[in-house]
C-alpha cells in the first residue's frame, strides 16, 4: 500500500444498540449512568442513553487498524467529541490521508451520524513499513 | 459564585499525581473488549486495540470534588500515543496525573475541563503509551 493525500480510507458503518452500550459499559469498566439508564441520562439533559465518546473512538481506531492492517504502525490517535449519539442510529465512521511524507503519513478521521454531523473528529499518525 | 471555590480547590490539584496502578492484560478481557467494540479482526485476541488501555485501569484520575460542578460529565476527548504494542500477558502501570483545570464560559452555560495524562509502563519499565483526556463538567 502506498497512501496519497487525499486518499479516502474505506468507511465503517457500526450500528450501536443499547446492548453494546451496556457490553462496552462492562469490558471498559465505565458506569457511568448516562450510558444505559434512560431516566437518569434525561435528568442530567440528555435526550436518553448516549454512545461512550471512547466507544466511539474505538470505532474509529477500527477504521485506522482496518485500512492499515499489518502494513505499518499507529503512532498517535487522537479524538475529539463534538455532539452525542444515541442508540439506533447508525454510526459512520470516515477518513483521509492529509500528509504523505516518506514513510510517515498522518490522517483526518471522524465519526458522522445520519444527517451528516460530524460528532467526533480526530487525526492519526501512522508510520509504514511497520 | 458557589462553584468559584470547587475550580480553585481542583486548580491547586494541577501537577498532581495519583498512586500508579498496576494490571495484566488478560486474552479473556481483550476478548470481550473487542467484542464489545464490535472489532472482529483476530489480531485483538493477542494484541491491545486502539483504545483497549482505557479499559485496563482506570483513564483518569477520578476527582470526586469536581462531581459538586455541574450536573455531568461528559468526554471532550482522547489522545493517545503508542510506543510498544500491548499484548496478552503484560503488565502494565499506568501513572496518571492532572496536567490543567479551567473554566470556560459558552452558550449554554460555564463548562470546568479537567486534563489529565496517563503514562503506561510495561513489566520491564518501558514506556508503551500515554493517554491525554478532556473530561468536562457541565
Amino acid at each position: 500500500m502506498k497512501p496519497k493525500v487525499g486518499d479516502e480510507l474505506p468507511e465503517l458503518i457500526k450500528h450501536p444498540t443499547t446492548r453494546q452500550l451496556v457490553q462496552y459499559a462492562g469490558a471498559q469498566g465505565d458506569f457511568y449512568e448516562i450510558h444505559y439508564d434512560q431516566d437518569f441520562a434525561r435528568g442530567v439533559g440528555l435526550p436518553g442513553v448516549i454512545l461512550h465518546g471512547l466507544l466511539k473512538a474505538a470505532f474509529l481506531g477500527q477504521l485506522v487498524t482496518d485500512w492499515l492492517g499489518e502494513e505499518g504502525t499507529l503512532k498517535t490517535f487522537e479524538v475529539s467529541y463534538r455532539g452525542t449519539d444515541v442508540p439506533g442510529r447508525p454510526y459512520r465512521s470516515r477518513g483521509r490521508v492529509t500528509k504523505v511524507e516518506g514513510p510517515h503519513v498522518e490522517l483526518e478521521v471522524w465519526g458522522e451520524d445520519p444527517d451528516g454531523n460530524r460528532t467526533t473528529v480526530g487525526s492519526a499518525a501512522v508510520e509504514m513499513g511497520g | 459564585m458557589a462553584t468559584t471555590s470547587v475550580v480553585d480547590r481542583l486548580r491547586s490539584r494541577i501537577g498532581s499525581t495519583a498512586p500508579s496502578i498496576s494490571a495484566t492484560v488478560e486474552a479473556g478481557h481483550l476478548k470481550r473488549f473487542a467484542e464489545a467494540i464490535g472489532d472482529p479482526n483476530p489480531r485483538w485476541l493477542q494484541e491491545a486495540p486502539p483504545t483497549f488501555l482505557v479499559a485496563l485501569v482506570p483513564a483518569s484520575v477520578h476527582l470526586d470534588e469536581a462531581e459538586e460542578y455541574g450536573r455531568g460529565w461528559l468526554n471532550g476527548g482522547n489522545r493517545f500515543e503508542y510506543i510498544e504494542p500491548v499484548r496478552v500477558g503484560d503488565r502494565i502501570t499506568a501513572t496518571g496525573r492532572v496536567a490543567d483545570v479551567y473554566e470556560k464560559s459558552g452558550s449554554s452555560g460555564s463548562l470546568l475541563f479537567i486534563i489529565f495524562e496517563t503514562e503506561y509502563t510495561n513489566q520491564h519499565g518501558r514506556a508503551v503509551a500515554r493517554l491525554r483526556g478532556t473530561a468536562i463538567r457541565r
